[in-house]
């Protein structure tokens, strides 16, 4: 029975730059906008940078300095689990007389999950519990870094020409608005404008302008070309003979995740400090109000605003699901919970003839015809023992049960194919109270705001038919 | 062991000897022999069906682990001809909350992590877990199955299942969902802190075992 509340079985249409079905859980609603919004109809933006295991928070320009990466946590080069550090009492020689020996801690990383320790890798024990792990240097850095600054001068270079162009098309008294208009301009493989302005030690609007001096930049970075090798080195003679020991290749995944390294051998895989996680905001892209806000804090899993589509749009459940025969009319019970504290109506409509957004329903449904009326949600009705019967008027025919802020309600299934899975889908129409909307003077005293009616087209995967 | 008396009555006891703390409790049955600083938790089974068991000393099995010299399956054990093969347990050896070892040879140091399984083809999956008094370890359990021989050193990680034939190389690492392997440097430590700390304040909670010296008269279980 728990499979039929597996929310991928109800699923809702959003009309977005793509129609996408997903169900109502990964959703979220702009209320501004009065419209369902999927993960690729907003903008993602990085809020704020952490690491997953000791949950430090990070500036951003901190945390691009150091590669994304977290200075205390290490990752398992085997397992990619978090290692903790251990310590070991060794004994060794007083500093004042070598004669006798003393208990000190020695401290090693090990994994909890698959039991690699620093020790495997070679990596002596450290007297300090902390900040004594260095990670191995990459050979290329020092290439690698001369390329980039190089590349980024370019960039510069470029961005100044264009900038250039621009300002002779313009009038040229404007170089001041202009040149703040530059600092918008995203670069190319810049660390960022004001990383970029301290590298190039003047700020950048004073300068910019009418020519380019080539002698502003102090430091012309010139590169070498790389060079291409006649020779490689031989493999060894017997490469081919050697039985593979297979505790030491290294996986393929344990391999990448090293790339500068990329070590074929277990005993070369050194620990990497830990990846930055980081906490996203969503804004929706047509009127640019945050859909989804997290709170900055990372250990708090909270949300300054969390506009999700279930605290907003009514949500179907399948309940209950008979027997489903070939060209049988059964009976299926779903539930319609109301997520608001107002009372909403709902009522369902079956989709058209040639309805474009209904692709996928293999079946027929009827749905009922008369409007459902959902009780608000009464947050205290769990503990009122003695609630007072709802007066709402229900026919047994369409609707099953009714409790507090949900109904069960039938709906009536023609299967129409005689193999596969049965999916129907139909038109679910609310209304909807907007308390975003500015308060206007009410004049006229009245206390809620209009209520708009907004229609969704659902599906629903029933499963397969009774053998 | 000349008289038949004896052998009789070798069959079915449970030979704990002194130092060895065994609560009372556990489940013991068949021809057991327990080493000295060994400690048997409440609810720990040992059975020795289809032959004895004999486990060394400094021994740690965990509550709901599952220690049993069984028939395989295909032989019933009335057929003659079935050897009684005795599954021999070396020194240093922790088997976790809830795994199972069918292992006919287990060696020195090694560890079995919770719900690990060393069984033969047949899955033995245990119920809910108890949660025990004064436990540090972790709550998977792993299997090891009849035609494994584990030398030493190694670790059968939580939830791995070891039911081919081989020995496995010392110093392995089961690991993972996919039970992945590696080998390690060095074996894992014999875990004597925690030992110590269980004989001294496991008989305060539990009753034991009485330890028997070497001769055959049954233990009271």
């Amino acid at each position: 029975m728990a499979t039929l509340l597996q929310p991928e079985k109800v699923l809702y249409l959003v009309r977005g730059e793509k129609k996408i079905r997903v169900p109502l859980s990964q959703l979220y609603f702009c209320r501004y906008c009065s419209e369902l919004r999927s993960l690729e109809c907003v903008s993602h933006e990085v809020d704020s940078h952490f690491c997953p295991s000791c949950l430090e928070n990070m500036p951003s320009a901190e945390a691009k300095l150091k590669k994304n990466r977290c200075a205390n946590c290490f990752d398992c080069p085997c397992c990619m689990h978090t290692l903790s550090t251990r310590a070991t009492n060794i004994p060794a020689p007083l500093p004042d007389d070598p004669t006798k020996t003393t208990m000190k801690k020695a401290y090693y990383l090990a994994c909890g999950f698959c039991r690699w320790t620093s020790r495997d890798v070679g990596m002596a024990d450290k007297s300090v519990a902390s900040g004594g792990w260095q990670e191995p240097e990459n050979p290329h850095t020092q290439r690698i870094n001369k390329l980039i600054e190089y590349y980024q001068q370019l960039a510069q270079r470029e961005k100044l020409e264009r900038d250039r162009k621009k300002l002779a098309r313009r009038r040229p008294f404007m170089p001041q608005a202009f040149s703040q208009h530059t600092i918008h301009v995203v670069e190319k493989y810049g660390l960022g404008t004001r990383l970029q302005r301290q590298r190039s030690g003047a700020p950048i609007s004073a300068l910019y302008g009418l020519s380019l001096k080539e002698g502003e930049d102090q430091k012309e970075i010139t590169i070498e070309s790389a060079q291409a090798l006649d020779e490689v080195e031989p493999l060894p003679e017997d490469y081919y003979t050697r039985p593979v020991n297979l505790p030491e290749v290294t996986t393929l995944r344990q391999r990448l995740l090293q790339p500068d390294f990329q070590p074929a051998g277990a005993s070369q895989l050194h620990p990497r400090h830990k990846h930055l996680l980081m906490k996203r905001s969503l804004r929706c892209r047509k009127c640019e109000h945050n859909l989804s806000k997290p709170e900055f804090n990372p250990t708090s899993i909270k949300f300054k605003i969390q506009l999700v589509a279930v605290s907003y749009i009514p949500e179907v459940r399948i309940m209950s699901i008979p027997n489903l025969r070939h060209l049988k009319e059964s009976q299926v019970l779903l539930t319609l919970t109301n997520p608001v504290e107002n009372i909403t109506h709902v009522s369902l409509y079956t989709c058209e003839e040639g309805d474009p957004d209904d692709i996928n329903s293999t079946a027929k449904v009827l749905v009922p015809s008369k409007e459902l009326v959902l009780a608000g949600k009464d947050a205290a009705a769990e503990y009122d023992e003695l609630a007072e019967p709802q007066g709402f008027q229900d026919d047994p025919d369409v609707v099953a049960f009714r409790k507090s802020n949900k109904i069960g309600f039938f709906i009536k299934v023609i299967p129409q194919r005689e193999e596969g899975d049965v999916t129907v889908a139909f038109k679910l129409r609310h209304d909807f109270r907007n308390l975003a909307a500015p308060i206007r003077p009410t004049e006229e005293g009245e206390a809620t705001s209009e209520a708009i009616w907004l229609t969704h087209h659902v599906e629903l995967s029933l499963g397969p038919l009774a053998t | 062991m000349a008289d038949p008396n004896a052998k009789q009555t070798g069959q079915k006891s449970v030979k704990i000897a002194a130092g060895a703390v065994v609560c009372v409790e556990s489940d013991i049955r068949g021809d057991v022999t327990i080493g000295a600083r060994t400690v048997v938790h409440p609810k720990a089974r040992i059975i020795a069906e289809a032959g004895p068991i004999v486990i060394g000393e400094g021994n740690l099995i965990e509550e709901q682990a599952l220690i049993i010299n069984s028939y395989p399956e295909n032989i019933l054990p009335d057929a003659e001809d079935v050897e009684p093969k005795t599954m021999s347990i070396g020194i240093n050896n922790v088997f976790e909350v809830g795994c199972v070892s069918q292992a006919l040879k287990i060696g020195d140091n090694n560890v079995i992590e919770s719900k690990g399984e060393v069984a033969a083809s047949e899955r033995r999956v245990d119920g809910v877990m108890q949660v025990k008094l004064m436990c540090v370890m972790c709550l998977c359990s792993a299997e090891v199955g009849r035609n494994v021989i584990l030398s030493s050193g190694c670790i059968v990680g939580a939830c791995c299942q070891v039911n081919t034939c081989e020995v496995i190389q010392e110093n392995t690492v089961i690991y993972g969902s996919e039970c992945l392997r590696r080998v390690q440097t060095e074996r894992p430590q014999p875990q004597t802190l925690q030992l110590d700390f269980l004989m001294k304040i496991l008989p305060n909670y539990h009753h034991l075992k009485k330890t028997v010296k070497g001769n055959s008269t049954p233990a009271r279980s």
